[in-house]
């Protein structure tokens, strides 16, 4: 992460930021969406693009993560012996 | 070379090979070993950070099943058992990040503050708790970021008003500069996939398990059922 602030020669004189760090960044963001990871033309994509698509795959992550944990309380209402047998199958993993 | 061949078996010969392995060794450990860069994206990603996940939020369900059955079930919230997980999901998230990212810090963060002002309802205390302090406190313990006072590079509007959406999705960055909130997310991210990998594997091995146990008070089917996002 260092490396980062040794590779800010272009610094303008307000911004500490340069524009390829944050260019960085974003490729570095759009390695991680499923969905532009695949088309490897960072240049063609633009940043709002994948932004916008990171907005929008965050919120589905949460989505999943909120009716997971739906079925798991469920799941864990619905047995008595859910707890024993969590216990067991992490042990046994 | 030859000169430690375990047939030998003369005791001099042998302390000699032994020493000269020794310093052979000594050698090696001088040069010390290159820390391993492996950044905290790889370490969301590994086994080990999974498992670790797994048994802190397996904790706390049982915390909270604990705490269910002392209130007396007899308004048995399915909706609040929900959210009650997920809140202790992500709880363990944030513990499981060791507190070195901004949102983990945020979420628990939140957690003591509402805690305290569940408290407070029970009995009168002491308005700053030293524990509030130590999680703020440990901004100074943060890994220096270049810190941006007036940012003119991506100033597009459009970059602009997506970032601000994005700091608001993410807990603890809405005013944190353009950087902070894309490095944030990053690990974020990483550190969600994780997550509903670990609650996918619970969420099986519980139905398995509870599928195999006598069906005494079985009566949702989940089993088998895994809606997956991530391909």
């Amino acid at each position: 992460m260092s490396g980062r602030r040794s590779r800010s020669r272009q610094s303008s004189g307000t911004s500490r930021i340069s524009e390829d760090q944050i260019n960085d960044l974003i490729v570095k963001l759009q390695q991680l969406l499923p969905e532009l990871r695949d088309s490897r033309r960072s240049d063609k994509v633009s940043a709002a693009r994948v932004l916008q698509d990171t907005c929008n795959y965050i919120r589905n992550l949460h989505r999943e993560v909120d009716d997971l944990s739906e079925r798991l309380s469920e799941l864990l209402a619905n047995t008595d012996t859910a707890q024993a047998a969590l216990i067991r199958s992490l042990l046994t993993q | 070379m030859e000169s430690i061949s375990p047939v030998m078996n003369q005791p001099t010969r042998t302390m000699m090979s032994s020493g000269y392995d020794q310093s052979r060794r000594k050698r090696k450990k001088k040069q010390p070993p290159p820390p391993s860069q492996t950044t905290s994206l790889q370490k969301w990603r590994s086994e080990k950070q999974q498992q670790i996940y797994s048994m802190n939020i397996v904790q706390a369900l049982r915390e909270l099943r604990i705490s269910a059955d002392n209130n007396s079930s007899a308004t048995p919230h399915p909706r609040g058992g929900g959210i009650a997980v997920r809140d202790a999901a992500y709880r363990s998230l944030a513990v499981t990040a060791r507190g070195r990212t901004l949102w983990s810090r945020a979420i628990l963060s939140k957690a003591v503050k509402v805690k305290l002002r569940f408290r407070k309802q029970n009995r009168p205390r002491i308005s700053n708790p030293p524990s509030m302090v130590s999680i703020t406190g440990n901004n100074r313990l943060r890994k220096k970021r270049a810190t941006v006072l007036r940012l003119k590079a991506k100033g597009l509007p459009a970059v602009q008003r997506k970032v601000k959406l994005l700091s608001r999705l993410i807990p603890g960055c809405r005013k944190q500069p353009l950087p902070v909130v894309l490095e944030e997310t990053t690990d974020y991210i990483v550190a969600m996939e994780m997550q509903i990998r670990a609650l996918n594997a619970i969420i099986s091995a519980v139905g398995s398990a509870s599928s195999s146990a006598p069906p005494l008070m079985l009566e949702t089917g989940h089993d088998g059922e895994e809606t997956h996002m991530l391909g």
